[in-house]
């Protein structure tokens, strides 16, 4: 009886944070998933129901195409570059500068993942300017000539990465840093003992040994750079200034089709495939880095 | 195999001392035990003669070489951790075999030497498993083939036992002792438990508060403690103490009672006050009215053994029977001892007083 009565207590306890959570986090999930199969142009009462026509379309969608292609070209080179570099740096503060200076280098690396993202995209806007950024600026030094980053199709790509990597960088760090700080000294003593060099700890231990970490940072950050927009809105304005044109990504095709083109349930078809894309890669990173030891 | 010497050898961490003005001689194939209570520096001095702690005056070599500044891997020795430090992503046959994969040695060799740690060890078994995947036991003994495939000069062990249930740190303390029959290699080993020290050593040092109270082998340290720390850490249970004054033949207490000691000892601290120690085990029963009365505090039987906590006067002691007793809470017993078997010191410096 007692037990019931807790445990009716308990549901009630956690009911309003469950209503909550259901209806921002689940229901629109739901409402997504509903919304691609009906056509609706956001004013009308009427959603018909047309089944999987909007997936049908979005296969010859020249526009969709191209910015499924950027944004998978920027979320895995965002995650090529974050996930290693970021171990690296963490390992680096966290092994030579165990003492005085790394609360100063911690600090340093998170600041640009709180600073907003519009102020920090014009700063790199001005960074990578045809004309007036430091980038060219340092790049003449060594005679190499002045690059058109913001309007060069590949180059603009490149330009977005190396902005959304600076970016997430410091967040990934930071949880590596807490990984480090997990890993048992004494493995470390073992491996010194065992004849291994600094670098062939890091490489036969931490690596390894921080598959976790490096799933998690690895899911967080690529998840993050499936949803890039900000960044590109500001970065990459095509030749007549019109912001992210240049750089078509997901995010924006979706919101062109929701408030320019008022086709909602096409845009919500798009979100749908977007969420599928980013659901295989978690699977597929969660069994490449299942620890070995756990399969049994 | 190779003898290792430590000479006048400190530590400090900032203005902390943790080791004072430590020398030591460890012959070839030794087993040596360092032990003493936690924080005597005994884990520092085994991390200094691993090199996984620097050593801020004095030499430590081992051999010939003195090994102050040669690199961990450079000095031929190999160390069992308290808590197994095995590898968790790597097989066992991997933890043994990563020292030597790491200084490029053959396949064959590699295999052929972590095959036979492992036979030695009981291990073949289980050399695909991963360490999660073995029991306490089984892990310590991975961590003891590793340290074996590389046949080192040196085997320093910093507690590998305290992680093991009582009976399985029986079982593993016969092992360890046979792998030093077998081996014949110079160990050095670190514990805080006693009974481990005794047991295992060819040479205790019992190190307290960074330095060394007494060298010796377990029987000279059990039957001629140098000082009163020394009497009072080896043996289980403790040595008595209680303190009074030689008068005559006996050393009387604060509350009277007359302590037997030998001629020799009272002709050489007559007069003088004393601790006066003795251990529970040399005490025996004598017939009421004769020896030291008691009255028993605690009766513990063991079916082997009695311990008694009992009190002589306001002086509580400890009392060790091999014989069974039927005796209750608050009864009265009547102790002898042998004055042969007990020990005095001085009460202003805690030094044995040595009867000549």
């Amino acid at each position: 009886m007692l037990k019931r009565r807790r445990l009716i207590f308990s549901l009630l306890a956690i009911a309003p944070v469950i209503a909550i959570f259901g209806y921002v986090r689940i229901f629109p999930i739901g409402e997504i998933l509903r919304l691609s199969l009906h056509k609706w142009d956001i004013l009308s009462k009427n959603k018909p129901f047309i089944g999987l026509a909007n997936f049908q379309e979005l296969l010859g969608d020249r526009l969709f195409q191209e910015a499924l292609l950027n944004t998978s070209i920027i979320a895995f080179g965002v995650l090529l570059i974050t996930v290693p570099l970021a171990m690296i740096l963490a390992a680096l503060i966290f092994y030579r500068t165990r003492s005085r200076f790394a609360g100063f280098y911690e600090t340093t690396i998170f600041i640009p993942h709180v600073v907003s993202l519009v102020p920090a995209a014009m700063a790199w806007k001005w960074i990578f300017d045809a004309r007036l950024g430091p980038l060219n600026a340092l790049l003449s030094v060594f005679g190499i000539e002045p690059q058109a980053w913001l309007f060069d199709p590949t180059l603009s790509l490149i330009s977005v990465i190396i902005l959304c990597s600076w970016q997430a960088l410091g967040y990934a760090v930071l949880i590596y840093l807490v990984g480090f700080k997990n890993l048992s000294k004494s493995l470390y003593e073992a491996a010194k003992l065992d004849g291994a060099s600094g670098f062939q700890s890091f490489w036969h231990l931490s690596i390894p040994l921080l598959k976790p970490i490096t799933l998690y940072v690895g899911v967080a950050t690529l998840v993050s750079a499936f949803n890039v927009y900000a960044q590109v809105y500001v970065l990459a304005s095509d030749a007549q200034g019109a912001p992210g044109r240049q750089v078509r990504v997901i995010v924006l095709d979706m919101l062109e089709n929701t408030f320019r083109n008022y086709r909602v349930g096409y845009a919500a078809s798009e979100a749908v495939v977007l969420l599928v894309i980013v659901l295989i890669l978690t699977f597929i990173q969660f069994s490449l880095l299942r620890e070995k030891g756990a399969r049994k | 195999m190779a003898s290792l010497e430590i000479q006048n050898v400190h530590k400090s961490f900032g203005s902390t001392k943790i080791i004072r003005d430590i020398s030591l001689s460890v012959p070839d194939g030794a087993f040596v035990v360092l032990v003493g209570p936690s924080g005597c520096g005994k884990s520092t001095l085994l991390r200094m003669i691993a090199g996984l702690e620097d050593i801020s005056g004095g030499t430590i070599s081992i051999g010939e070489r003195v090994i102050n500044e040669v690199e961990p891997k450079h000095r031929d020795i190999a160390m069992v951790f308290q808590n197994y430090a095995l590898y968790p992503h790597m097989t066992v046959a991997e933890n043994m075999a990563f020292s030597l994969r790491l200084a490029r040695r053959p396949r064959s060799e590699v295999n052929e030497r972590v095959e036979n740690a492992a036979r030695i060890l009981g291990l073949s078994d289980y050399l695909d498993r991963y360490p999660k995947q073995l029991s306490g036991g089984q892990r310590q003994r991975v961590a003891m083939g590793r340290a074996i495939v590389r046949d080192p000069q040196v085997f320093l062990f910093d507690e590998p036992l305290s992680n093991l249930d009582a009976k399985l740190r029986v079982q593993m303390r016969a092992e360890l002792m046979e792998l030093h029959d077998r081996l014949k290699t110079t160990m050095i080993y670190v514990t805080h438990d006693q009974v481990e020290a005794m047991t295992m050593a060819d040479i205790i040092v019992v190190m307290r508060d960074g330095v060394v109270e007494q060298i010796g082998d377990p029987l000279t340290l059990y039957d001629r403690p140098n000082n009163v720390f020394v009497a009072s850490f080896i043996g289980s249970p403790a040595m008595n103490m209680v303190k009074g004054t030689v008068k005559g033949q006996a050393v009387q207490t604060a509350g009277g009672t007359d302590w037997p000691v030998s001629a020799a000892a009272a002709r050489v601290a007559a007069g003088r006050e004393v601790i006066f120690g003795f251990r529970p085990e040399h005490l025996v029963l004598t017939e009421p009215g004769q020896g030291i009365e008691a009255k028993i505090r605690l009766f513990e039987p063991t079916g082997s053994e009695t311990f008694i906590a009992a009190m002589v006067g306001d002086q509580p002691i400890g009392v060790l029977l091999r014989q069974r007793l039927h005796a209750r809470v608050g009864d009265t017993i009547w102790l002898g001892l042998d004055p042969a078997q007990a020990h005095i010191f001085d009460v202003q410096t805690n030094q044995r007083i040595v009867a000549t």
